[in-house]
């Protein structure tokens, strides 16, 4: 379980700084996929930042399976947009599960199953000599997911990962990422601020408002089948809801710039 | 029916004739280019000597060549070149070691790097030459000179690009890391050190570059071997052919020292400076 309570984050001096985020509750399952959906700068790679535990909250708590988060921690993958900075470029696409699994200390008699494991799971494993700069966007994420998937964490902290990739390629990933997790049962952390993208993937929605102090608005809970289709009544009905919590939430943001 | 394909026979010759040399011409165009270029230079030079300058001040590279054979044939300029290349290359090896293993530090260990900072912006400005006077009272006119000069103008630039690419190492790059188990050692050897690769070769040609810009001062003001001696040394006795000996072999030197750099990058870091 991945629990905040109470969390405020506040960038610059301690009165008088930024207040990013302000009271966030949030506590999220063992195999929940949850997605934290807001308009950009509204604080979710703050909030996901919190819980990966690359920046400490500025009041509040954060734990995971009760103990605080202290540190980027082992069982907490984060997954980032640009995969090619967060990837080794000048390492082929085998050599990055590699380090992986070495700085992991993973016996390296089990290196080569788990390498074509995790490639074949992500349909790599025929490129595994190239290098990163030469697979596609969609590649790369792949790869990226195969990594971290190498090194078994528990959760999978995805920072709007799929938001620079072209609308056919997203939906493959879509499918990808929802088989994956529905194979390995990880808690998947999703940040978008795509609501299409949150509605098909998501057990559960927490939208947030923008900022400053932006809070969690609500939770939405979804609880229909996967492969889902964005034309179901039910979705149509929980989209028009989001899109009425969000329109007063950006035009406030767009006043504020005016 | 007839007329025509008489018509065309002869025409298709000749755009095969044409297709035929324009893609000779493409695949060999730079090189084609360069050697143009080099041949408009001479012919330009020999025209610029002959009837606008005095073949004294500018002498035709006829007469350039034929003074520079008995030096080539003699091994008078190979033994210049090699002194000045060995100050070039340890005062650029050793130059670029020091400047790479502070720059990393540096880079990483952010008071350290303030504090150290204003004076490395200080004392970048004061360029090799502007060192020769100082060089020669500390460690006189013999090879340390030159070698503390070539040091010198190595070491900043090597330095300042050495930091702003341990500096520019993607964050996301180091967060994975961090979360995959790496320590802080792994993250700086595995990361941080390949990440600031494109940055460093990019200095080790500019520090390239400007040692042999500073060693032909060095040498003229502070020696008595090298191509900078050959320099001041012909010049003293008004040989300008001999000067433009010296200048074509410096030309020629530094553009084959960068070129050979580049191999060498090539051949062993091509892996560091593919694109993310
Ligand atoms: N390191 C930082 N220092 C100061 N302000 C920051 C920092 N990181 C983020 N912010 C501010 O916090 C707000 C939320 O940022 P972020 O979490 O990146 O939003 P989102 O991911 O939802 O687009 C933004 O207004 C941003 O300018
Ligand atoms: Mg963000």
């Amino acid at each position: 379980m991945l629990q905040l309570s109470g969390v405020c984050k506040t960038y610059g001096p301690e009165s008088g700084g930024y207040v990013a985020l302000r009271d966030i509750d949030v506590a999220i399952a063992d195999g929940e996929f949850f997605c934290l959906l807001g308009p950009s700068g509204c604080g979710k790679s703050t909030l996901l930042n919190i819980m990966a535990g690359f920046e400490p909250a500025s009041v509040g708590s954060a734990t995971f399976d009760n103990d605080p988060i202290v540190g980027a921690g082992r069982d907490r993958m984060m997954f980032f947009q640009d995969a090619g900075s967060a990837l080794l470029p000048w390492l082929t696409v085998e050599e990055n599960m590699r380090f992986a699994l070495r700085v992991r200390r993973i016996p390296k008699t089990s290196w080569p199953d788990v390498i074509d494991k995790y490639l074949t799971a992500v349909d790599l494993a025929q490129h595994r000599d190239k290098f990163p700069s030469q697979l596609s966007g969609g590649m790369r994420q792949r790869l990226q997911i195969a990594r971290a998937l190498a090194v078994e964490p528990k959760v999978l902290l995805m920072d709007e990962p799929f938001a620079a990739l072209d609308a056919l390629t997203r939906r493959r990933m879509h499918a990808t990422l929802l088989d994956i997790w529905q194979n390995t049962g990880k808690t998947i952390v999703f940040v978008t601020h795509d609501i299409g993208e949150a509605l098909i993937l998501a057990d559960t929605i927490a939208v947030m408002s923008v900022g400053p102090e932006s809070k969690i608005m609500q939770l939405f809970r979804l609880d229909l089948p996967r492969p889902r289709d964005l034309a179901d009544s039910e979705l149509r009905k929980t989209a028009a809801n989001i899109e009425a919590l969000l329109a007063p939430e950006i035009d406030r943001s767009e006043a504020r710039i005016a | 029916m007839a007329s025509t394909g008489i018509k065309t026979a002869p025409a298709s010759i000749v755009s095969v004739y044409q297709m035929r040399m324009a893609s000779i011409w493409r695949r060999h165009r730079s090189l084609g280019l360069t050697i143009m270029s080099l041949i408009l230079g001479f012919a330009g030079w020999q025209l610029l000597s002959t009837f606008v300058f005095s073949p004294f001040l500018v002498p035709p590279p006829v007469r350039v060549i034929r003074t520079a054979i008995p030096m080539l044939l003699s091994g008078e300029i190979l033994h210049d070149v090699l002194i000045s290349l060995s100050r070039v290359f340890v005062g650029f090896i050793t130059g670029s070691i020091a400047a790479i293993l502070l720059g990393v530090i540096l880079g990483r260990i952010s008071t350290l790097h303030d504090l150290v900072d204003p004076i490395i912006e200080l004392l970048r400005y004061l360029s090799p030459t502007a060192m020769i006077p100082i060089a020669v009272i500390w460690f006189g006119i013999g090879e340390m000179s030159k070698y503390f000069l070539i040091f010198w103008g190595t070491f900043f630039i090597m330095l300042v690009n050495t930091i702003a690419g341990v500096l520019r190492t993607p964050i996301a790059r180091q967060r994975a890391a961090q979360c995959l188990g790496a320590s802080q050692l792994e993250i700086f050897a595995y990361i941080v050190v390949p990440s600031a690769v494109p940055y460093i070769v990019t200095g080790m040609r500019v520090a390239m570059a400007s040692a042999f810009m500073s060693i032909i001062p060095a040498e003229i003001l502070a020696a008595d071997s090298g191509i900078g001696y050959l320099l001041q040394n012909s010049s003293m006795l008004l040989q300008t052919d001999r000067i433009f000996v010296a200048l074509l072999t410096i030309s020629v030197l530094g553009f084959l020292c960068d070129r050979a750099l580049r191999l060498i990058v090539d051949l062993t870091l091509t892996r560091f400076t593919l694109p993310a």
